[in-house]
């Protein structure tokens, strides 16, 4: 009797243990906090701003600490707004000098570094003391490339050892409310740095009081603050209640009211309770915590296309009756396969380069690659951007094998004849190689015979920075959105091992490119800008590939949300409908 | 006058092979081989599957009966499957075949040196080949690709100099066995030379391993062919069943199963047969098992 009883307990127990399994997964959910849930699919490096320079830790960054300026929301192009500063700046005659002046009464977090636990003023000196920090050459900070050769003293006091009591010409705070920069050449770009996470502002006291411990320990004045670190896979922002008043953007583009963007208009952020930022590493299962409603939004993974993105960029019905919607935007990049100019093959011969690009049909590459759902490239700058031209058409980017081999003839290799076997660099990835493949193919076609190289990716940069591959496919995207970002992908100056890794080297290209560099957002820039991508399109430095376009998918109770190319900090304009959310989630 | 029965003399090999004939799934696994074998010729000559390059069909069709390029469905260009395992099957013959025929050269005249000579040359040889394969084999594999750049004949030197080892061992300890013996000991009684008594005595006593060794080597190299070509350190530039199945690593979450299928059938096959084969002719050659 006693065993037949010890059995029933066993077996209750595995009859219960599936169904406690079950229970586990199926975590209740609550509907009484607005809360958002995100997914990263990297571990966060730290929370220290100036290591911020992957994009998964500058969105965490971006969460609790805020530069002097931000992107305004919801207007497209982008354009900055201010953040920490009160107003846009003075900038000088000779754009060498940036008055700035600062919104009064920003507190930090609560936290223990300060008197009492209780947040203090964020002050002109705190942003002097977040730039030194930047510049601190025992931080070895991973942005210090943003500033590096622009602001007056700066590299001089880097140089000097970084006495953070030592005075910097550049660098000023006349009262608590002011600051001042001072450039050593015009460079219009400054203040896309200023909205950078590398230049969020930061206090002392927390940084002497932490130390090292400080990457894990972020005290700002951003609108969410992080709750003690738990784990490594979930971390947790709460509502700051210091926050100041901020408010949601009253003005965008003319379709946002029709998408009910502009429902919140000067409600006061932020609007969610809590952040809880997930970490998960491999797409599928991120998918599929996205599809039990467990994560709010997610961009979809290329293998799961089809089942989510119905033909004509719609959304499929499946997905549809959930409630999830997806959102479409071009992304401020572009591919391509970079001829090294400096190779005496391609130097002088900018006939073989247009041979190769009329014979590399783009549209075919999209369709195979892109799931058909890019915009082919017809010069550098992408479309969103002062330079690019929606009624360009580059001659040599169609696919025309006529006309490719008549620019053979006039390179002097008819039919690919005395030619030599060209190098082309790749990385050693299914779709890499693919690609390859498919590159091989296309100039067989004409004659010319490619032989492919696979290298891991560290291998890779290098044989491109050190000027020995001879053919490589690259991808840009935009640090900011200036044509200038992408034109100085061909100034000669920054040839490998910087940004120019195609080596082109043209003198009228980079005596407008050095015009146009400190030159003032104009009319008068822009058709500069038009000029030089023109003539990057005409002399073809590289075969233009494509400008790709993001894809996410959000779930129905997630509101004000509208893709941007910089989100940090942007979280604290979303928004939960709890009651849609209650309604939805028995679907899922 | 003649009343003497004429018993002719059978030789340790022909012995053999009668044994291996009576088992039937050895004969069949032999078969199988012997078909991939023509297959990897005729796809060499350009017999068969010549133009694996051409376009089929629209990328990613599935497999229909219709067309026998198309059996197989095609691949993202549009390839036909079939045509691209036909092709995988001369690139992973090949690979077997000429990287066992680098590794048994090594491997016996190190081998036989070691076990012969012993003392300081044995020791040496002992030393090298217990250092080169602490090294992980994988590791060895992709610096030698990494230094000599990729593609089908570094794969065939890689292969072909990591996987010698094991005979190597094999041997030493055979002929160590044998250079005692009697027949070896008659050999030195009528004055035979250290040359002689290792070649002409006591390696053709040792062969069988060889032969063993090398069946089951063969495969060992067409597995090691795939997972480089997998990880992106083999072959090029033309199909093979490792970029086969790297392929469809990506292409699965769509549905698209056919070139992980053929590929792995393709590869199935001819490692299962070859394995078999291997264990057939340890039991037809290896006199300890005789009767057993």
């Amino acid at each position: 009797m006693d065993w037949l009883f010890r059995m029933k307990k066993h077996l209750a127990i595995l009859l219960l243990l599936p169904l406690a399994l079950v229970m586990a997964c199926k975590k209740k959910m609550s509907f009484d906090e607005k809360v958002l849930y995100q997914v990263a699919s990297a571990k966060i490096q730290g929370f220290d701003p100036v290591f911020a320079s992957d994009a998964y830790s500058s969105q965490a960054v971006g969460k609790v600490y805020e530069s002097l300026y931000q992107y305004h929301y919801l207007k497209r192009p982008y354009t900055l707004v201010p953040n920490l500063a009160s107003a846009m700046p003075e900038v000088s005659e000779d754009g060498l000098t940036y008055k700035i002046p600062l919104k009064k009464g920003v507190l930090f977090h609560n936290d223990e570094c300060f008197p009492n636990g209780k947040g203090r003023e964020m002050k002109a000196s705190d942003v002097a003391y977040s730039i030194r920090r930047l510049a601190d050459p025992k931080l070895q900070s991973t942005g210090w490339w943003l500033l590096e050769n622009k602001v007056l003293g700066l590299d001089e006091w880097r140089k000097a050892g970084g006495d953070y009591s030592a005075p910097i010409k550049g660098l000023e705070t006349p009262d608590d409310y002011t600051v001042i920069f001072k450039l050593k050449r015009p460079f219009p770009q400054f203040l896309y740095a200023l909205a950078m996470t590398f230049t969020s502002v930061t206090p002392k006291e927390a940084v002497e009081k932490y130390g090292e411990e400080f990457l894990n320990h972020p005290v700002g004045t951003g609108p969410f603050t992080m709750a003690p670190y738990e784990q490594n896979y979930r971390i947790v922002f709460e509502k700051n209640p210091n926050y100041r008043q901020e408010f949601y953007p009253t003005e965008g583009e003319e379709s946002d009211a029709e998408k009910g963007l502009l429902k919140a208009s000067g409600k006061t952020v932020p609007f969610v309770d809590k952040i809880v930022l997930q970490i998960i590493r491999e797409p599928q299962p991120a998918w599929l915590s996205f599809e039990k409603g467990r994560v709010d939004m997610f961009g979809i993974p290329k293998d799961n296309f089809d089942k989510v993105v119905a033909p004509g960029d719609a959304i499929t019905d499946a997905y549809k009756e959930k409630g999830i919607v997806l959102h479409i935007s071009p992304s401020l990049d572009i591919t391509y396969i970079a001829f090294n100019n400096a190779d005496s093959l391609f130097k002088d011969n900018v006939h073989l380069r247009r041979a190769m690009s009329l014979a590399y049909n783009i549209d075919e590459v999209n369709k195979l690659f892109y799931n058909g759902r890019t915009l082919k490239a017809q010069s550098i700058i992408p479309p969103g951007i002062a330079g690019f031209r929606e009624d360009y058409v580059n001659p040599y980017r169609e696919f025309n094998l006529v006309k490719a081999r008549e620019e053979m003839e006039k390179a002097g290799y008819p039919k690919g004849e005395g030619l030599p076997v060209i190098k082309y660099e790749t990385i050693a990835s299914t779709t890499s190689r693919q690609m390859a493949e498919y590159f091989v193919k296309s100039m067989a076609k004409i004659g010319v015979r490619v032989e492919v190289s696979t290298s891991t990716w560290p291998q890779f940069i290098q044989k491109v920075n050190t000027k020995q591959a001879q053919m490589f496919g690259m991808a840009w995207g935009a640090d900011y959105p200036d044509g200038e970002n992408f034109l100085q992908l061909l100034y000669s100056p920054n040839g490998a091992p910087g940004s120019n890794g195609s080596n082109f080297s043209n003198p009228v290209y980079d005596s407008l490119f050095a015009t146009s560099s400190v030159m003032q957002d104009s009319p008068e820039r822009t058709a500069l800008y038009e000029r030089l991508n023109q003539m990057a399109a005409e002399q073809v430095p590289m075969i233009y590939g494509v400008h790709r376009k993001s894809f996410v998918v959000k779930h129905g109770w997630v509101r004000n949300y509208k893709y941007h190319e910089f989100s940090q900090g942007m979280e604290k304009y979303y928004d939960i409908d709890l009651e849609e959310k209650k309604r939805l989630y028995q679907k899922m | 006058m003649e009343n003497t029965i004429k018993i002719k003399s059978r030789s340790v090999w022909s012995d053999a092979w009668d044994r291996l004939k009576r088992d039937k799934l050895a004969m069949v696994s032999l078969g199988v081989i012997i078909i991939y074998a023509v297959v990897a010729i005729l796809s060499a000559t350009g017999l068969l599957a010549a133009d694996w390059d051409q376009k089929v069909g629209e990328s990613y069709m599935a497999p229909t009966t219709e067309k026998i390029s198309l059996l197989f469905g095609t691949d993202i260009f549009g390839y036909s499957v079939l045509r691209k395992v036909i092709h995988g099957t001369q690139i992973a013959m090949s690979v077997g075949l000429i990287s066992t025929l680098i590794a048994i050269p090594i491997g016996i005249s190190l081998g036989a040196l070691a076990g012969y000579f012993g003392k300081w040359i044995d020791e040496a040889v002992v030393w090298f080949y217990t250092t080169f394969s602490s090294v992980p084999g994988i590791m060895l594999l992709m610096s030698i690709a990494f230094a000599f750049g990729k593609g089908l004949t570094t794969l065939y030197i890689a292969l072909g100099l990591t996987s010698w080892v094991g005979l190597c061992r094999l041997i030493r300890g055979e002929v160590m066995k044998h250079k005692n013996r009697e027949y070896v000991q008659a050999a030195t009684a009528i004055g035979a030379g250290n040359g002689r008594k290792l070649f002409i005595h006591i390696i053709p006593n040792v062969i069988h391993l060889v032969i063993i060794n090398a069946s089951l080597q063969f495969q060992v190299a067409i597995k090691s062919e795939v997972i480089l070509s997998y990880l992106g350190l083999g072959v090029t530039g033309q199909p093979s069943w490792g970029t086969m199945i790297d392929d469809a690593k990506q292409e699965l979450a769509q549905g698209v199963w056919w070139q992980l299928a053929g590929a792995t059938f393709a590869m199935f096959f001819v490692v299962l047969a070859f394995n078999i084969l291997g264990d057939a002719l340890r039991d037809a050659l290896d006199p300890k098992l005789k009767g057993k």
